[in-house]
């Protein structure tokens, strides 16, 4: 399934970014294959590069090195522009246009457009097609810019931090449209958020991003099925670092709990727990961060 | 209708109708006062005034004669500050409203390029101010032509009608356009954009004014007059104020070196001094097209530079 020949919906080879030369690398060495028809969670720190990744994707930003493809198509050609949209975290609109005017607008900058879902989605807010963009709260301008992504049919759909702005009611609503979206037309959908609990309910792959480089691309079932939380005897914990991955650890005392990835069964005397997505993600989010491993390193 | 332009259009049209109908209020001043003048041309009351640059006078109360052309100074200076009006409104927003806003970013990632999307919208930006510039030009030069080159008048080297008219009023519009909206994408800000604009378009203004003046791009004819043969009349010529005495060898000295009219004292200083002949500098009113299309091209090729630059950067910037 992720082979080099399966179609990809992202497939990304050295891939690095840097606004200028000499400058920082908010993304760099980035390798990772995402397979289509997934619900993709992009998760990582502020900062560690989500936006930049979503903009590169979506043909906003060009990369510096390696390759980045969508779809097998190269961002921001004419061929992926029309089957990839992207909803960007400042969701701008022209605030003196009307909703549809706005939605006009998507009428006419694509070439393939659906105009009933479009119109849908925005009713579904209860937002008035003839309300000025302007006037819109927040939260009311992320679905008429999540409509404009929608009416255009994507088969990849990026969307950075989209509920943000979003009230608990309306989160759930945009987001069952969007599972009901996928399931129904397979499209592939990408959303980087920091509210992980909403992403442990609906995506079944995961791109971690950490300091610019990519962590995890993996399933979420093979995520959820490797790691385990260990609780112990603190002397027990070196051997247990010998033969599996130790992604957080935390001590108490003599007592140790550790997330681990196994690689292979576990044996010795531990208190063995199923981890949630959201803990799996925040241990892998916390590690090399966490002041404790800062003093190692600085040993 | 194209997608880009139809967006372009609907961004512009408000600006299309305002500088219509500033133009609209305009031709209709432009042809009440040009009736006027026209009038006052027909009672005869000019008839005797001569071509040259002296004002001339009533015969009977000896009081100066005019037309009332002062409406039509102030149109010569819109038209010249068009480049600046054109910068700040039209083409320091042209990027740089949606580059603030981020709109860009939601725009092009609709089914468009950047490149589809900037030459729709500057296109449209250009061809409107093309034509608007022309008729504010040919608005001038139409309520100009009965007081042209008339010491009543408004003469072709006053900076009204040599800047305010003609061909170099498009090319300064275009440039105005072209400066505000390189600046747009340079600038973060829409209003620190327009400032910059005002500055650039300002002074690259008041620098080709200068220029006009100095005789810089447009070099003044030297008239000779050997010995006491009289002067050639100045008439509608554009002295640079440069006149005096030239030697045999064809050194060209000052006036006060024989400051007398012409006459025998005249003619005795300049044999007593070694001069042979008298000059002045002045530009003839043919030069009038040399200034417009010397200017043409300078603001031209400014306004080309800016949009190449502007399309090199546009890959970078947005």
């Amino acid at each position: 399934m992720t082979g080099p020949d399966a179609p990809a919906a992202l497939r990304a080879t050295g891939l690095g970014f840097r606004y200028r030369r000499r400058a920082a690398w908010p993304l760099r060495d980035c390798g990772f294959t995402v397979p289509t028809g997934r619900v993709v969670a992009l998760v990582g720190r502020n900062g560690a590069g989500k936006t930049t990744l979503l903009h590169l994707a979506g043909g906003l930003l060009r990369p510096s090195a390696g390759e980045l493809r969508v779809l097998d198509a190269e961002p921001g050609s004419p061929e992926a522009r029309t089957r990839v949209a992207l909803l960007t975290q400042d969701k701008a609109l022209y605030p003196r246009f009307t909703v549809a005017d706005t939605l006009l607008m998507g009428e006419k900058l694509n070439p393939r457009w659906d105009g009933a879902t479009a119109e849908r989605t925005v009713r579904e807010g209860g937002i008035p097609l003839h309300a000025r963009v302007g006037e819109l709260s927040p939260g009311q301008r992320t679905r008429v810019a999540l409509a404009l992504a929608l009416g255009k049919r994507p088969e990849l759909l990026l969307l950075d931090e989209p509920m943000a702005d979003l009230d608990p009611v309306a989160r759930g609503g945009i987001m069952a449209a969007l599972m009901a979206d996928a399931a129904e037309r397979g499209t592939t959908i990408v959303l980087s958020s920091h509210v992980l609990p909403d992403l442990e309910q609906t995506c079944d792959w995961v791109l971690l991003l950490r300091d610019g480089r990519i962590e995890l691309s993996e399933d979420v079932d093979a995520l959820r099925g490797d790691h385990v939380v260990l609780t112990g005897h603190a002397d027990r914990a070196d051997e247990l670092a010998a033969r599996h991955t130790v992604v957080d650890r935390r001590d108490g005392g003599r007592q140790t709990t550790a997330l681990v990835r196994r690689h292979g069964p576990l044996s010795g005397d531990w208190h063995v727990e199923r981890p949630s997505l959201e803990d799996i993600l925040v241990g892998h989010l916390r590690t090399g961060s966490d002041p404790g491993g800062r003093t190692e390193e600085a040993a | 209708m194209n997608g880009t332009l139809w967006l372009a259009w609907r961004q512009q049209r408000v600006l299309v109708g305002v500088a219509s109908a500033v133009l609209a209020v305009v031709a209709a001043l432009a042809a009440y006062h040009r009736d006027g003048i026209l009038a006052d041309l027909d009672s005869g009351l000019f008839d005797h005034c001569g071509p040259g640059p002296l004002h001339c006078t009533r015969d009977d109360i000896g009081s100066v004669l005019l037309l009332d052309i002062e409406p039509l100074r102030y149109l010569g200076a819109l038209n010249m500050a068009l480049p600046l009006l054109m910068g700040v409104f039209w083409g320091a927003p042209l990027l740089g409203r949606d580059r603030e806003l981020g709109t860009h970013r939601t725009v092009l990632t609709q089914g468009v390029g950047r490149g589809q999307w900037f030459a729709s919208r500057f296109a449209l930006a250009a061809v409107a101010t093309t034509a608007l510039s022309g008729l504010f030009a040919g608005v001038f030069a139409w309520w100009w032509q009965p007081a042209a080159d008339r010491s009543y008048g408004l003469f072709w080297y006053e900076a009204p009608a040599l800047s305010g008219s003609g061909p170099r009023v498009v090319a300064a519009a275009l440039f105005g356009l072209a400066a505000g909206t390189l600046l747009g994408l340079l600038a973060r800000r829409v209003l620190a954009a327009m400032g910059l604009t005002l500055l650039a378009t300002g002074a690259v203004t008041l620098l080709l004014e200068w220029a006009h003046r100095a005789r810089l791009m447009v070099p003044p004819h030297v008239y000779t007059s050997p010995g006491s043969v009289p002067k050639p009349l100045m008439g509608d010529k554009w002295s640079t104020g440069n006149y005096g005495l030239t030697t045999a060898s064809g050194r060209k000295d000052d006036v006060l070196n024989c400051p007398f009219p012409s006459g025998n004292r005249l003619e005795e200083c300049m044999a007593d001094k070694g001069y042979v002949a008298r000059f002045y500098e002045a530009n003839p009113a043919s030069d009038f097209w040399a200034f417009q299309w010397t200017d043409t091209a300078v603001l031209g090729g400014l306004a080309v530079l800016c949009v190449a630059a502007t399309v090199l950067l546009l890959r970078r910037r947005v």
